[in-house]
């Protein structure tokens, strides 16, 4: 090694080391903690659908990512036509969980037709053929959803603008935390994030339709045998999914980081697989641990790559990188057992 | 031969309305080669490699640095034969190395992890600043001057070269044919996939491909039966891997640049594998009828331009007074084939996935194949010769 190569390094270490330093500062650690739990937040909600219809159904939906577009265009067309004009924040973010309503009921309408459709006309062939399914249907929602934005010239005119600034103007600003300063939205997502995470918990371990999951889930022969039409629960938690892919959905189109676009529906899908998978396929608590997880190594390598490593994609490769990591050591997943699923 | 005799016939206009063009047949080759090579491991042994997109990038990537000169050893004026040969080594050693960690796993794990693997090399790719200046619209060949050619390199006279611009073309070939460059091209490609074909359909009938389809029908009893299924699961792996990285060395050689949305993103396997359930799953030849069906339905729908297609076709074909009539809440019908078919094919496309999957399971081949009862050759030559 030649001198001036050994300086380079120690430049380089000596750069790390200092950047080592910033990061562990009280503050900064505390920024990149609430960062990754909004982060948490989004990934819980991208993915708990999707837990819910593999942990049940032994479906892996690859239609789930185009819903949850499908679920930021319709959120952000319904607080267009609620809002219209100037109205104060507390009624915008009224206007924003009506909105997330009337989304969920409508996606869980369009997972009910999905299922009923075409997934039920599966059940006896290989898993592989739901995958496949889920693919084309995929392609369908995706290029269908393309015509809609083209022929109503959502996209880029500035009516969709309207969509974007019905945001209350207290979410883009920042929030006084004492030690650090955290912006509304963050706050925001993580308020939202840990009440679909409560509600859905609620159903399934809280009301007698969730005691009905769980044993079908478990057992499905069982469940039968007890008089309980299967089939009729397995439509229900398709709808439930994919009206939590809708919900997923609304949150991010007011998330500058994603926002509303027909590539939405992959930039989504493969964070989902990803938290789902590190999860323990089809467990759902698997699936908050594993979005926290993902959620802080997002918010870490982005601090890193806005201070020190000159390297754009280094947050997104980092979650791949636990996917694969996680499958070598442990392929069921944090919370996951060997079989899971069936029917 | 075939296309220009259709085309000149009375029903010219519908044909080149249906016909696919030359330049679209190249494309299905090369895409096509990626699908059987997709099959060939998918179809074969059943582990679903969700990311084969990677072993066609690393061909693709391969040949456009190392005429760059950014492969070390390698200058930029290597012959394109000897390129596609070491970009499909590095494609199978790499097939190796993601092999031996994931077929520990099977099934939605096994899809999963070859997921994995192939989108940490796209983000990884699209932000590398030693394969371009603009990584994220992918490197073109610069360095190189002379034109990828197909053949015996060192003997010109059987060396062909291929690309849209740069390729040759033959005047008064045997005394009365002419090729112009998409045509040499044309034959180029189909020539390397022709070669690749029948080395992959020879391996899988060979008593190792045998294995492989023992693996897919019941892995436990293939293994009880004394084969160590995991060497011929990376054995299949790393051959497959080969010949994608061919497919994509192809692509890369006729195109003269790649970008990593066309070459390492997981859609880019979703495409292989549209290709296969239409075409056939676990048919060798399958995918590339499938690629070649799903290249026709997209440009039959979507061209715009001049040539073919199905919108001049109505353009053209319907009068004034039909276009404009209305047909909803001020939607004519002019504005509703543009709206429902320009440049969107993929919707269709879905839609008879989808359908295949529902009510073909076996593709267009398996189906032919089933109703025959035997791979087609051999059936029509056993027709032929009355013996049946």
């Amino acid at each position: 090694m030649t001198l001036a190569s050994t300086l380079v390094n120690v430049v380089v270490l000596a750069g790390f080391v200092d950047a080592l330093g910033q990061f562990l500062r009280p503050e900064n650690l505390a920024s990149v903690f609430v960062d990754g739990l909004a982060k948490a937040a989004i990934y819980v909600m991208i993915a708990g659908g999707l837990t819910l219809i593999f942990g049940l159904m032994g479906v892996l939906n690859f239609a789930h990512g185009s819903m949850t577009m499908i679920g930021a265009y319709l959120g952000g067309l319904l607080m267009v036509f609620a809002i219209g004009g100037s109205t104060g924040p507390g009624v915008r973010l009224l206007t924003f969980f009506l909105a997330l309503a009337a989304t969920f009921a409508l996606l869980a309408g369009l997972g009910g037709v999905v299922e009923v459709g075409l997934i039920r006309r599966l059940y006896d062939r290989p898993p592989v053929y739901q995958i496949l399914l889920t693919f084309g249907v995929t392609l369908i929602l995706d290029e269908l959803v393309r015509i809609a934005v083209l022929f109503y010239g959502m996209q880029p005119t500035s009516d969709w603008q309207a969509a974007l600034g019905t945001k209350p103007s207290f979410l883009a600003e920042s929030v006084d935390l004492g030690l650090i300063s955290v912006s509304g939205l963050s706050l925001f997502e993580i308020v939202v994030g840990a009440a679909t995470v409560a509600g859905l918990w609620a159903f399934l371990t809280r009301t007698r339709y969730g005691l009905i999951i769980r044993a079908g889930s478990e057992d499905a022969e069982m469940t039968e045998a007890l008089g309980i039409d299967v089939r009729r629960v397995f439509t229900v938690v398709f709808a439930l999914g994919a009206g939590v892919a809708g919900v997923a959905g609304t949150l991010l189109m007011w998330d500058p980081a994603w926002g509303a676009s027909v590539p939405l529906a992959a930039d989504t899908l493969l964070p989902a697989f990803v938290v789902v998978i590190i999860g323990g396929l089809g467990t759902f608590r698997g699936t908050v641990v594993a979005a926290v997880i993902v959620g802080m190594a997002d918010a870490t390598t982005t601090w890193w790559f806005v201070n020190e490593i000159d390297f754009a994609s280094l947050p997104e490769m980092t979650i791949f990188l636990i996917l694969v990591v996680m499958l070598i050591l442990r392929p069921q997943g944090l919370f996951g057992v060997e079989e899971v699923g069936g029917h | 031969m075939l296309h220009s005799a259709l085309v000149n016939s009375p029903v010219g206009a519908e044909m080149v309305t249906v016909l696919p063009d030359v330049e679209t047949m190249i494309t299905v080759l090369y895409f096509g080669l990626f699908a059987m090579s997709f099959d060939f491991i998918s179809g074969y042994t059943g582990y679903l490699s969700f990311g084969h997109a990677a072993f066609y990038g690393t061909g693709a990537y391969f040949v456009v640095l190392a005429s760059n000169g950014k492969i070390p050893v390698l200058g930029t004026g290597t012959p394109f034969v000897y390129l596609l040969i070491l970009a499909g080594l590095a494609a199978a050693v790499l097939a190796v190395l993601i092999g031996a960690v994931s077929f520990r796993l099977s099934g939605v794990y096994f899809a999963m992890i070859t997921l994995g693997f192939s989108q940490v090399l796209y983000v990884f790719v699209r932000d590398w600043d030693y394969v371009g200046s603009n990584p994220r619209d992918g490197p073109a060949v610069l360095e190189r001057t002379e034109p990828f050619s197909v053949g015996v390199p060192g003997v010109d006279s059987l060396d062909l070269a291929i690309g849209q611009l740069a390729g040759d073309s033959i005047e008064g070939f045997l005394g009365f044919l002419s090729f112009g460059t998409t045509e040499v091209s044309y034959y180029m490609i189909g020539l390397v996939v022709l070669v690749c074909y029948f080395a992959m359909q020879r391996i899988i009938h060979s008593p190792f491909g045998k294995v492989l389809v023992a693996i897919r029908e019941n892995e436990e009893r293939a293994e009880a039966v004394g084969y160590n299924t995991f060497w011929y699961k990376l054995g299949a792996f790393a051959i497959s891997a080969f010949f994608a990285a061919v497919a994509g060395g192809l692509f890369a050689g006729f195109q003269r640049s790649v970008s990593p949305e066309s070459s390492f993103y997981f859609l880019v396997t979703g495409d292989a594998l549209l290709a296969s359930i239409i075409g056939g799953f676990g048919t060798l030849a399958g995918p590339l009828y499938g690629w070649l069906f799903d290249e026709t339905v997209t440009e039959f729908l979507s061209k715009a331009g001049e040539g073919g297609g199905l919108l001049p076709y109505l353009r053209d074909h319907l009068g004034e007074a039909t276009m404009t009539t209305e047909l909803y809440n001020g939607l004519t019908v002019g504005q509703a084939i543009d709206t429902f078919l320009n440049g969107h094919a993929e919707l269709y496309v879905g839609v008879i996935f989808v359908l295949f999957v529902l009510f073909v399971p076996n593709g267009l081949l398996g189906t032919v194949r089933d109703r025959l009862g035997g791979p087609v050759g051999k059936q029509v030559a056993a027709r032929l010769r009355g013996d049946e």
